[in-house]
């Protein structure tokens, strides 16, 4: 990653910079490298749970831009990962593009969806706003429920992936890490951008922020759109990895629910809260049901840590620490 | 003419109109004080002349472009600026934060940096705890910080709403000498202040509001010697200012 830039040219605060640069440089390589060793043990479980994981990042990582920095918490942000996903699965089924090309195509697609959106959605503040995405996110449902070219509620099958089957989850893999390294890197840009300065004015109190000359309208709409962008991206990537496209896969608010959970534990409107937010719930879930098997008794687990970083750490994990001055130098990305 | 308002009518919600028909004009490069008792529209005119309420009759012009029903930021970027009675600090946000927010509308960086290097250097305060979060400085120093910020984007017409709220009276005195500082530098001042022997003697022309509409106007030595004025709208407000 670049140094900080500041808008003023202010140099950022001194840090240790460089050894957190090395330390992220190491963690990116060896997730780079990881699919190279196919003789790990669980070698197509450690790669799909990098799958998962690294589609996590990117979606928590894109909601954070509008529900963390210009705080406006979307409860409807899977509309963008179901209408990535049937975007790039229709164009395979109906062209028979691949989903790899056409997945950039699905983000910026969602990313002019999400200014319209936003033109509607961003009328309302507050609560109102919340339900407002809800009710897009149901209104999207009953629309791909009832649309019979796609297949309506029943879905609609993809064909598979052609790739040899022992190679069959490395592209899946790679799509996702870059989406998710692209989305921590458009975070961390907005960040230290004086956009990001603004959403976090106008997040702290809208009057002030437009006194202050900022047209809150635009910028709102701006951050919804660019929190499309990667959502759009790895929808279209798991449709794929999934080869199969249905309504109750992405338009159900458990997706949106769980961004909103891992950027909440992670640190709402931190760079790095949707990173460490995304591997502690994965984490947990995992670990609970290798213990206690597919019993949802994680959903349980996962209620109990929820519980558990509110009351602790308010702020998230990582905001709280960087509250106390107790935030490691490697995990300080603001 | 800086600014001219014409019969504006404007108030909250759907709730009857604070300002009835309120008719106004500012010269460029005067200090101006608004008194009035409570509910006059005191806050109302400031926050209607910049925008943040929209008149729902009449019109506002300043320098001879009409600008009712423009945002917050075209005003602003016209050349006027606010400073609230809440002072509109971003309290999360550090002081060098907070003047970056005052020079938001400023694209050139260098002109950004000449600017926030000329505020620290007349706010040396500032420099001092350009590093502290806002919330946590005295309410003189959020102040002080609130008008340098207006600064950096050197607007011709400033409009305050109350600055003495809450002080201290030697930093009231702060606040004015800052003030006499900004009208030395150009900039019109149109202020709003419920110590209205205080905020009058230090201005040269007043406005005197009631029920939303101007009552009087002249030079403000002259309204606080006025035994008519004194006895109908200074009477409380003048026994408190000369305390």
């Amino acid at each position: 990653m670049t140094a900080p830039t500041d808008t003023t040219g202010v140099p950022a605060r001194p840090r240790r910079r460089s050894s957190r640069g090395v330390v992220l440089g190491v963690v990116l390589l060896v997730a780079i490298a990881l699919p190279f060793f196919r003789g790990l043990p669980a070698y197509n479980y450690v790669l799909q749970l990098g799958i998962v994981l690294f589609m996590w990042i990117a979606m928590t990582s894109s909601w954070n831009i509008v529900g963390g920095f210009a705080g406006y918490i979307s409860l409807g942000h899977n509309v963008f990962y179901g209408i990535g996903g049937y975007l790039s699965g229709l164009l395979l089924v109906y062209a028979g593009w691949s989903p790899f090309a056409t997945a950039v195509l699905a983000g910026l697609f969602c990313l002019a969806l999400g200014v319209g959106f936003g033109l509607v959605t961003f009328r309302a503040h507050g609560p109102a706003f919340i339900i407002s995405t809800i009710a897009l996110l149901l209104m999207v449902t009953i629309f791909f429920d009832n649309w019979e070219f796609v297949g309506g509620s029943n879905g609609i099958s993809m064909p598979l992936p052609p790739f040899p089957v022992e190679w069959i989850k490395v592209p899946f893999y790679y799509a996702m890490l870059v989406s998710a390294v692209g989305s921590v890197y458009l975070a961390y840009r907005i960040a230290h951008s004086k956009f990001g300065l603004g959403l976090r004015a106008l997040a702290q109190d809208e009057t002030k922020a437009e006194v202050a000359g900022i047209d809150t309208r635009r910028f709102k709409i701006a951050a919804f759109a660019l929190s499309a962008f990667f959502v759009g991206v790895v929808g279209a990537v798991w449709a794929y990895s999934l080869s199969y496209l249905r309504p109750t896969i992405f338009f159900i608010i458990g997706v949106a629910a769980n961004m909103v959970l891992m950027a909440i534990i992670g640190g709402r409107g931190t760079v790095a809260g949707p990173v460490v937010g995304a591997i502690v719930l994965i984490a947990v879930n995992e670990l609970s049901v290798v213990l206690f098997g597919a019993s949802e008794l994680n959903i349980v687990v996962t209620g109990v840590i929820l519980l558990g970083v509110l009351l602790f750490f308010p702020l998230g994990i990582v905001g709280t620490l960087r509250e106390h001055g107790k935030l490691p130098a490697i995990l300080d990305w603001d | 003419m800086l600014l001219d308002i014409q019969n504006v009518e404007a108030g909250y919600g759907s709730a009857p109109p604070v300002l009835r028909g309120l008719s106004l004009q500012v010269e460029d490069n005067r200090s101006y004080c608004v008194i009035g008792p409570n509910g006059a529209g005191k806050s109302t005119l400031l926050k209607t002349i910049v925008g943040i309420l929209r008149p729902r009759r009449g019109t506002i012009r300043f320098q001879g472009e009409s600008i009712e029903g423009l945002r917050p930021d075209e005003i602003l970027q016209k050349g006027i600026c606010f400073v609230p009675q809440d002072r509109s600090l971003f309290p999360e946000m550090t002081v060098q934060e907070n003047l970056r927010m005052g020079g938001f509308l400023i694209r050139d960086r260098r002109l950004l940096r000449e600017r926030l290097d000329r505020v620290y250097e007349l706010f040396p305060i500032l420099r001092d705890r350009t590093n502290q979060v806002a919330g946590t400085l005295s309410g003189g120093q959020q102040q002080m910080l609130a008008l340098a910020r207006t600064l950096m984007i050197e607007p011709k017409l400033l409009c305050v709403d109350e600055p003495s709220l809450g002080l201290a009276p030697g930093i009231v005195d702060q606040v004015f000498e800052t003030l006499t500082e900004f009208r030395k530098q150009g900039m019109t001042v149109l202020l709003v202040e419920q110590n209205a022997v205080r905020g009058l003697s230090w201005a040269d022309w007043g406005f005197v509001l009631d029920l939303g509409a101007l009552r009087f106007e002249g030079p403000a030595d002259g309204i606080l010697e006025n035994p008519q004025i004194r006895e109908l709208y200074l009477g409380r407000l003048a026994a408190r200012g000369e305390e």
